[in-house]
């Protein structure tokens, strides 16, 4: 009999039966009897070893030898009746014995096997002896019932702690324990969960401490919990079960009578979910998370609860939850975000050796702001500083400030975000030094040393006094190219620096800018503003160039001289100085203001020096000097010319001015030379040669730069000859070799004059050929027939190829083959046998090729040519045609003009009867209803068509141009001809040319 | 509740004039040449301005509140913000006062709604909020200026802050953020409140004084609306 545990219980309350294990140690053993004896009862014999029952004395009962550790259990209680409270159970096989007034007594733990105990009632008969024997495996190990000693709750995090104690102390073996926790929840205690918590027995007592985290705050509804145990002992070999349930504990939370909303202000993961509830005495109508209604979860009274699956990230005040009642309104809030983002691209470096800036990218935004805003924290792990990052809203960089630790270079830090859901970190190791990232050096300034050196000056504030500093100076020259300059200057502390600048050039403008980094770049600092500056001016560096000339009076001396250059005058010129001197007196003109770039001296006719000097601010040049007397000299170059334009018979001349250095004189004109001849052949010899063919012009006007020469002849070598010449005489020659154009009108005249010929020659033979082309032919091209020639004749061959048509053109002399065709007549009959049996219906398409061919053999032959070709050839052939068709025509009906038959009219017979060729006259009839049967008729050419077109799907049918087409296949011509009547041979100029014009074209596609 | 952004420039710079000649007022009372009628004037027109502002600035504070908040038909029971004063009067009890009441009344009003609103602007969390807010301040501490030149114009006393009356804004660990925005949401719906019935008082003002000053008030009324 197996009792369910609710019976148990029940029965433990009714006291007549008992657990037999009363606790972890002790038997207890029962006995019931009214009477005072234990009944016997032999059904319930197999029960026994269950252990919950009574005990039967007398009752016998076997059970297999077990080992049993004695000092395992340490007593067993037997319990007798309570009316009868003394008696006496004596256990064989101890031959102890014990003594109980009441009903139950203990005895130690047995050995393996068999039992034999015996229950004397101390005041009564001894028949009421009862007894019966006890194995270890007839008992059951139910653990007692845990107690839990602590249930506390802390309600911010939503988790309960359990504490309670195993009793191992009980258990002298180690054993493994299973504990079932239950979580109820609500006044109606609806489960939870059912959690499982696995220990061991170390025999000692053992306070145990287990934690479960709700999902639902603590304060929104009671909270229920019970525990019980299952010792699963390996020495123990009878059944084991769970211990009873503990009596529940429970967590409830007493609030004021304030509705509250709980959790409140809570932070959460993105993509959690939260149950939110509201403790309130009003009923609830709606609740509300952000924008979204939730459906509620009714709660102990009128309190109730939502659950929100999955939520994402609160907007910048947090996400609203709002229960509203009829009267009131109340609610929380929730921040939903992410915990920090590994801080990305750290990067610390100084800008003045005194402060380290770190920087760093936050990475994914945490969606969290004010008070659960990212902190950020900088730890320097060598000397454990560590710096906050200011906990300010509006602070949106990142980045901290590390005061410099002196004599250390090298820095590790670690920067530590933390928010309400988590933190992170990451580290850089830097060596400071080689990250050093300078400020905008500040007061630049530009000083002059010379006219070719400035100084530049900068304050850079820092304290580089260890290392170098590189700077870069940008030097832009007025209108002219950048140039950069690297320097590295010793470092200081927070000093000013000073480097010299030279090779510059006087009086120019230079801008200037300068940046600055570490000797272990880094980072350029930025430019700092351009400096323009314009270096003093220098002394002129030689004199002006000079030319001097007497006056046409001869009288003064005229002193030119040309203005310096401003690379060579080194500053702005003031003025100039001139003086002549000779052996006898000196003669001078000074402070000539600039502007004035000539002087006039009167002079005798001595010689003098007269020197120039230039002179601006600084200084004055060098001298230039000249002599007075000098006799000019002639031009060292000749005119560079070009010629600009030729004709037949002229010649357009230009050139350029000598440059006044290789003049060396004044121009008074130019002497040009021109006469015939060729390079290496001619050359004019000495200047104004007699030679007649050479002729000269001089050309006096000096501003004159071009010249025409005319009357030349065409196609002819001049050779031309320049020279400029002062009054220190002429120059040297410039030469050059040109060949006039030819005269154009000849040439053309001579071109078209023997092509006219050639054409009127070629005109009047073509005219006279084709007059006489018959005796042409009859002379030279006689007709040989060649019956050999005649393929169409030789029914093998496939006749009704695209070429075949051509060949039967040249066969028209085989005329006498009158015996073949009559052979071929025999072949006809077999295909109007075979259009019979298979008419109209049956193959309006089909093209097999076999019956085209002999079709077509049957009726090419002779007539092409005869269309073709000149009368007196046609008429033999017209006579081959009449003989070999009579009886063809004859069955066909044969008169028709093609355009008929395309207008499928009932005139149109004229090509019918080949169509109906099966069908005799009746086709007339037949054609003028239906075109289809027209088509059928025709078939075997149709087909050929058809196949020769590679488009079986034409529609020969319905329309009649498909007719047309149809003869345009090689075959369709030829039968065709064939067709005509007799009378048109006779006539060829009324319709048989028509025909054979018709067809011609309609070849044509096929050909 | 007709919290609604919308802005007008012109009236803004109109207004800004004003503003910028209301530390004059008193002055011109000292000398007693104008009376009180133009400060009234200014004051009430910088009333409407303020009314104008609020409702640009309420439409964006309750964006940043959030739903419910800026949802258009939420009108929730009025909890908490028990400090705040209300301008919510029986329209009996409010033609019983005089002048001086109501301008005693209006004057501690916007004190404390001042006090509030600069405590809001220390909580708010994004900067473009914290502007408006500040540009809003400023203009209401104009108005209290502008209050306190009218009630100085027609000789009535400042009320003196009393010791402890003075809000304290702390949003202490007790205070939910739920009930505080709460508080703010009643914070902006009073002002409104207040600046509309200001807006009648100061009317009513204008036209009992007129006779003694229409020649000052016309020409305002000329020159700005």
């Amino acid at each position: 009999m197996k009792l369910s545990r609710k019976e148990q219980a029940e029965s433990a309350r009714n006291g007549d039966q008992t657990h037999l294990w009363e606790g972890v140690g002790k038997w207890e053993i029962v006995w019931t009897a009214e009477t005072g004896q234990p009944r016997a009862r032999p059904a319930f014999q197999d029960d026994l070893h269950r252990l919950r029952r009574y005990i039967l004395p007398g009752s016998s009962m076997t059970s297999r030898d077990r080992p049993l550790d004695r000092s395992l259990y340490g007593s067993t209680t037997l319990r007798a009746p309570a009316p009868r409270a003394a008696a006496l159970l004596r256990l064989r096989g101890f031959h102890s014995c014990y003594r109980s007034e009441k009903t139950n007594t203990k005895i130690p733990a047995l050995l393996p096997g068999d039992h034999e105990i015996s229950i004397n009632p101390l005041h009564g008969s001894r028949s009421s002896i009862s007894r019966f024997i006890l194995n270890e495996e007839n008992i059951s190990l139910i653990p007692d019932t845990p107690e839990i000693l602590n249930l506390s709750a802390d309600f911010s995090t939503s988790t309960i702690h359990i504490k309670w104690n195993d009793k191992g102390s009980v258990f002298p073996h180690h054993s493994d324990v299973i504990w079932q926790i239950k979580i109820l929840r609500k006044k109606k205690m609806e489960i939870v969960t059912l959690m499982t918590h696995n220990t061991t027995l170390n025999g000692k007592d053992t306070v145990h401490q287990w934690s479960w985290t709700s999902d639902m705050p603590l304060e929104c509804v009671t909270h229920f919990v019970r525990m019980r145990c299952y010792v699963d002992d390996l020495h123990f070999s009878g059944h084991k079960e769970w211990s009873d349930w503990s009596p529940v504990k429970n967590i409830s939370w007493s609030p004021d009578y304030q509705p509250k909303v709980i959790p409140k202000d809570k932070v959460i993961l993105v993509g959690s979910d939260i149950t939110v509830c509201c403790i309130i005495q009003e009923k609830v109508i709606s609740a509300q998370f952000g924008k979204e209604m939730c459906s509620l979860i009714h709660l102990d009274g009128e309190n109730v609860a939502i659950k929100i699956y999955n939520v994402s990230v609160s907007p910048t005040s947090g996400t609203n939850v709002v229960f509203t009642t009829d009267t009131n309104m109340v609610g929380t809030v929730i921040f939903a975000g992410y915990p920090p983002d590994i801080p990305q691209k750290l990067n610390c470096e100084t800008r003045d050796l005194k402060e380290i800036i770190c920087t760093w990218n936050p990475g994914r935004p945490t969606g969290l702001l004010g008070p659960h805003d990212t902190n950020y924290t900088l730890f320097e792990n060598f000397s454990g500083q560590n710096v906050k990052r200011a906990e300010d809203t509006t602070n949106v960089n990142y980045q901290l400030f590390f005061q410099m630790i002196p004599n250390r270079e090298i820095y590790n830090f670690t920067l530590k975000a933390h928010n309400p859901l988590g933190q992170s970190e990451s580290t850089v190791l830097v060596n400071i030094t080689e990250r050093v990232y300078p400020h905008t050096p500040t007061s630049f300034k530009v000083k002059d040393i010379n006219s070719t050196a400035v100084t530049l000056s900068w304050h850079l504030p820092g304290s580089f006094a260890k290392i170098n500093l590189l700077c870069q100076i940008e030097i832009t020259k007025s209108n002219s190219v950048q140039e950069l300059q690297n320097v590295t200057v010793k470092g200081l502390e927070n000093s000013s620096y000073l480097i010299t600048v030279g090779k510059l050039s006087p009086y120019t403008n230079y801008t200037f800018r300068i940046r600055c980094s570490t000797e272990t770049f880094w980072k350029w600092s930025s430019w700092t503003i351009e400096k323009q500056h314009l270096t003093t001016e220098a002394i002129p560096s030689k004199g002006p160039d000079t030319w001097r000339e007497w006056s046409s009076d001869g009288r003064n001396l005229i002193i030119y001289w040309k203005p310096l250059p401003i690379n060579e005058a080194n500053g702005r010129i003031l003025s100039y100085n001139v003086s002549c001197s000779s052996d006898e007196e000196t003669q001078s003109l000074s402070e000539i203001p600039d502007r004035q770039h000539k002087a006039e001296i009167q002079l005798d006719k001595n010689d003098y020096i007269i020197s120039v000097v230039a002179k601006n601010s600084v200084g004055s040049s060098p001298p230039s000097k000249i002599a007075s007397m000098e006799i000019p000299n002639a031009p060292i170059v000749a005119p560079n010319f070009t010629v600009e334009d030729t004709s037949a018979d002229s010649i357009l001349v230009k050139w350029e001015d000598i440059p006044v250095e290789e003049l060396r004189g004044f121009l008074r004109g130019y002497l040009f030379y021109f006469g015939k001849g060729e390079r290496g052949t001619s050359k004019m010899r000495g200047l104004g040669s007699d030679r007649s063919d050479i002729k000269i012009k001089n050309i006096t006007d000096i501003s004159q730069k071009t010249l025409k020469i005319a009357d030349l002849q065409g196609k002819t070598s001049y050779h031309l000859v320049l020279r400029a010449y002062t009054d220190g005489g002429i120059g040297p020659e410039k030469s050059m070799y040109v060949v006039t154009k030819e005269n154009s009108v000849g040439l053309i005249i001579a071109i078209l004059i023997p092509v006219a010929v050639a054409v009127i020659v070629g005109v009047v033979t073509s005219i006279l050929c084709y007059r006489k082309r018959e005796w042409i032919k009859e002379t030279f091209y006689p007709d040989i027939p060649n019956p050999e020639n005649c393929k169409a004749l030789q029914f093998q061959k496939s006749v009704c190829e695209g070429n075949s048509a051509l060949k039967t053109l040249e066969m028209n002399p085989c005329t006498p083959n009158n015996v073949e065709v009559l052979e071929t007549r025999s072949v006809v009959p077999k295909i109007e046998d075979t259009e019979i049996i298979s008419p109209v219906a049956e193959h309006p398409e089909d093209s097999s090729e076999a019956e085209p061919e002999n079709h077509v053999v049957v009726s090419y032959c002779p007539p092409i040519i005869e269309e073709e070709i000149p009368n007196p050839v046609a008429d033999e052939a017209g006579g081959t045609s009449q003989v070999i068709y009579i009886d063809v025509q004859s069955m066909y009906q044969p008169q028709a003009k093609p355009e008929e038959q395309e207008n499928d009219s009932v005139g149109g017979s004229g090509y019918k009867p080949q169509m109906h060729l099966p069908v005799t006259s009746t086709v007339e009839d037949m054609t003028a209803e239906d075109d289809l049967d027209h088509t059928a008729g025709y078939r075997p050419q149709a087909n050929v068509n058809t196949w020769n077109l590679v488009s079986p799907d034409s529609p020969r049918s319905t329309d009649s141009n498909s007719e047309i087409v149809s003869f345009g296949s090689p075959c369709s011509i030829n039968s065709r001809q064939f067709l005509l009547p007799p009378k048109d041979e006779d006539s060829p100029k009324s319709s048989g040319g028509g025909w054979s014009f018709t067809n011609f074209f309609q070849n044509k596609p096929n050909d | 509740m007709d919290l609604r952004a919308g802005d007008s420039w012109g009236l803004l710079a109109c207004l800004c004039t004003v503003l910028w000649h209301l530390p004059a007022v008193p002055a011109l009372n000292r000398t007693g040449d104008p009376g009180p009628g133009p400060s009234i004037q200014k004051t009430y027109d910088l009333t409407r301005y303020l009314e104008h502002q609020l409702r640009s600035l309420a439409g964006t504070y309750l964006n940043y509140l959030g739903p419910p908040f800026n949802e258009p038909d939420f009108n929730p029971p009025r909890l908490g913000a028990e400090t705040l004063p209300r301008a919510t009067v029986d329209p009996d009890v409010w033609r019983s006062l005089n002048d001086k009441l109501r301008l005693t009344q209006n004057y501690e009003a916007y004190s404390h709604l001042l006090c509030y609103l600069r405590g809001l602007n220390r909580q708010a969390a994004t900067a473009e909020l914290r502007r408006s807010l500040a540009h809003f301040c400023t203009s209401l501490q104009g108005l209290l200026g502008s209050i306190a030149g009218v009630m100085a114009a027609l000789g009535y006393p400042l009320p003196q802050p009393l010791p402890g009356t003075e809000p304290t804004w702390a949003p202490g660990p007790a205070h939910s953020n739920f009930l505080q925005k709460m508080d703010d949401f009643w914070l902006l719906k009073e002002l409104q409140t207040w600046l509309w019935r200001s807006a009648k008082d100061f009317n009513r003002l204008k036209k009992k004084m007129q006779p003694s000053a229409a020649a000052v008030t016309l020409r305002l009324e000329a020159h700005g609306f």
